[in-house]
């Protein structure tokens, strides 16, 4: 990664900051730190991030704040720190723009793979490949056609959407809303449940164990997850 | 004595009657030679509608008489005498006699009427200041004493007995018979009139103080025992109006009450969950700090330095382990408190069993876990984070009371009106006589074993479970090892059309 990329911490516990910044740096990141909202916000215009790394509960601010006020001039990927009690504040910082979250504690492991995930994109420039394999699953975009073991899977048309939408966003995490949003459109955001039947058929189709998946993940009171 | 100044004053206005005619009649005699018969007989008239003016119909009427008699005494001739020498003097008196008693009857009506209408005004001025009074009191004994002052000058007392929140009459408890009335006076929610049940005799009227939303006790009014008379409509709508406005000023302390109430619980709930979630934040920090710091020092540990990787990541391990005890005790903390908001939605327990074995991934390495799910299993109302700690104590539980690689199993199907879900492990098994005892706080199956954790899992479980309306039960398994089942309500799923 030449030259660095840079990213912005924004985290006010000095501990925390301080071995995230080592983690990132291992990884070849340029780590600038905010110890509040307002400085990140500061830091982030006159640094030109590829990165946000934003704890959702700073002393000055809300940290869905930081997020709101970001995407209103910057679609450069943002990582959200949170408790595990802060279930709604994630969901409104991912509705806000935020691309995915970690709940502390956490470990460097999971930190540098969800740095990736949400980077991939926007780093290696984006995969215009309409071939995706995950197991023995091969889905080709441009053909409509998903196989698995070579065999012909047969996906009505709204699992069909929703296995795009979770592919185009691989890695990251979706909220119920945002799912319900790209699948069913802007006037069905509220009976999740269907989402909740659809997902259940995708694993049936294309998991191996549909009731431990390893791909088509499960983000308690949040969303879903593709992870290839 | 008010009575007995009435008798005396109505013997006064008889004998002012009598005076005023007497002076008429001596007044129009010199008279008698300028003026016709007739116009004495006018003379007569004014006075006794004068008198049933200002006496009443009694003095009237007998001034009426008094009056004839006086005219035929004084001025028919023969004079001083009753006799009557013309036959249509006859005439004469019975006009001047119909005409008199008309008069004191129309009089006097209006007299009462006048009476009454001052006596409304004044009840209703009465009314009035009560109303005033009850609006600044700020207790029940306020009340009480605005109703005592209202009746002191009356012949009538008031007291009022109110219900309590198990919807009794504390203070008529002694009292069985007017008790009795007063539960049938709220349960009619009309008054009950004890003079005219000749069972109970007396002269009390029990009215029910009903406000807008409901009943809230009775008013007794008792009447003194020396001036009953019958109680009229007058006097009950009267004590109605009293009750009413009694019934709306104990609605109102009520309500003051509850507000004041609500605001107190409100500011608890407040300060506790901002010490709950101070508490979680402060403690949830360093724990990060040194989950993420054991981690750096694993990573940079040299390859030949394997007992600094081991401690690193044992530092991490343990660092997650005691996270977990956070959790539960924090959640146990908010559970207790019994303010837990559920974010029900209707799902399946296949997400949160596929999520919890992923975030246990690393507890769960030395075990196998099989699933089984029945094939209709229908989508179940609950909340999908709190059903997952409930999934992950109990499958933690499995893998921590197991020999390493014996396998889990969860199951999960329909039972009844409930879709259950089993987890069940290979281990020791529970200790029989103390499987009950298990969900209670700060139970485990062996005191002081090696193996960590508090005992607060299966009571977070308990807690979580019956918050949703099931319930939960450990037992044995026939081939050894524990099992927990928990069981939640069906309920009416939504309908989910399909697609091709």
């Amino acid at each position: 990664m030449t030259p660095a990329n840079t990213v912005i911490l924004i985290e006010d516990e000095p501990q925390i900051r301080r071995f995230v910044k080592e983690a990132l740096e291992t990884e070849g990141w340029k780590v600038f730190e905010a110890e509040n909202g307002k400085r990140g916000l500061v830091e982030a215009g006159s640094r030109k991030p590829d990165l946000l790394v934003v704890d959702l509960g700073l002393p000055d601010m809300d940290g869905v704040e930081v997020v709101r006020d970001f995407r209103t001039w910057s679609t450069v990927p943002i990582l959200i720190l949170s408790a595990r009690t802060e279930e709604r504040d994630k969901i409104l910082a991912l509705d806000a723009g935020a691309d995915d979250y970690l709940t502390k504690p956490f470990g460097i492991g999971e930190l540098l793979a969800r740095v990736r995930a949400v980077t991939r994109r926007r780093l290696q420039g984006l995969e215009t490949s309409p071939k995706q394999c995950f197991a023995d699953v091969e889905v080709d975009l441009s053909r409509h056609s998903v196989m698995r073991n070579g065999v012909p899977v047969h996906l009505t048309p709204t699992e069909y959407r929703l296995l795009g939408s979770l592919l185009a966003n691989s890695g990251k995490i979706m909220s119920h809303r945002r799912l319900m949003q790209e699948v069913w459109g802007p006037n069905h955001t509220e009976s999740s449940h269907y989402l909740r039947i659809y997902m259940s058929h995708l694993r049936q189709k294309l998991e191996i164990d549909p009731a431990q998946p390893i791909h088509l993940l499960t983000e308690t009171g949040v969303g879903y997850r593709f992870e290839p | 004595m008010q009575d007995k100044s009435k008798k005396i004053t109505l013997k006064h206005s008889y004998l002012t009657a009598i005076l005023v005619c007497a002076v008429t009649a001596l007044a129009a005699t010199p008279l008698r030679h300028f003026l016709d018969l007739a116009n004495i007989v006018m003379l007569f008239l004014l006075v006794v509608f004068l008198i049933a003016l200002k006496l009443g119909r009694g003095p009237a009427v007998m001034s009426a008489f008094l009056a004839v008699a006086l005219f035929d005494f004084f001025f028919v001739p023969p004079r001083l005498s009753f006799a009557v020498n013309d036959v249509q003097y006859l005439v004469t008196f019975t006009v001047m006699l119909a005409v008199g008693l008309a008069t004191a009857h129309l009089a006097a009506t209006l007299h009462m009427q006048a009476e009454d209408a001052l006596e409304r005004e004044r009840n209703t001025h009465r009314l009035y200041e009560l109303a005033r009074d009850l609006a600044g009191t700020a207790t029940q004994e306020q009340v009480a004493q605005v109703l005592v002052l209202y009746m002191s000058g009356s012949a009538h007392s008031a007291t009022l007995h109110l219900l309590d929140v198990d919807g009794e009459l504390p203070s008529l408890g002694h009292q069985v018979a007017l008790a009795s009335l007063a539960y049938m006076a709220i349960k009619q929610g009309s008054l009950i009139d004890t003079s005219q049940l000749s069972v109970v005799g007396g002269h009390t009227l029990i009215l029910p103080l009903k406000s807008p939303s409901e009943v809230r006790g009775v008013m007794v009014v008792e009447t003194n025992a020396s001036s009953i008379k019958a109680s009229n409509n007058i006097d009950k709508k009267q004590f109605e109006a009293v009750a009413n406005l009694t019934a709306i000023a104990i609605e109102r302390l009520h309500y003051v009450e509850v507000a004041q109430q609500t605001q107190l619980e409100a500011s608890a709930e407040r300060l506790r969950s901002s010490v709950l979630s101070a508490l979680s934040h402060d403690l949830r920090t360093p724990l990060t700090g040194l989950v993420g710091m054991a981690d750096v020092l694993a990573l940079a540990a040299e390859p030949q330095l394997e007992n600094v990787y081991n401690a690193a990541t044992s530092i991490r391990d343990q660092a997650r382990a005691m996270n977990n005890l956070l959790d539960n005790l924090l959640d146990m903390a908010r559970l207790h408190a019994g303010k837990v908001e559920l974010r029900k939605d209707w799902q399946l327990f296949e997400d949160v069993i596929g999520s919890s074995i992923k975030l246990l991934k690393s507890a769960l390495s030395q075990h196998p876990v099989k699933v089984v799910l029945a094939p209709d299993l229908p989508l179940v109302e609950f909340d999908d984070v709190l059903l997952e700690r409930v999934l992950c104590n109990l499958l933690e539980n499995a893998a921590k009371y197991s020999a390493v690689g014996a396998p889990i199993e969860v199951r999960g199907f329909v039972e009844g009106e409930f879709a259950c879900v089993a987890v069940s492990d290979h281990g020791q098994g529970l200790p029989v006589d103390q499987i009950e005892s298990l969900f209670t706080m700060f139970s485990r199956g062996k005191s002081e074993s090696s193996t960590i954790g508090v005992g607060l899992g299966l009571a977070i479980c308990r807690a979580i479970v019956e918050a949703h309306g099931g319930k939960i039960k450990a037992s044995n398994c026939e081939g050894g090892g524990a099992c927990v089942t928990f069981w939640l309500p069906l309920g009416n799923p939504p309908c989910v059309d399909s697609e091709q």
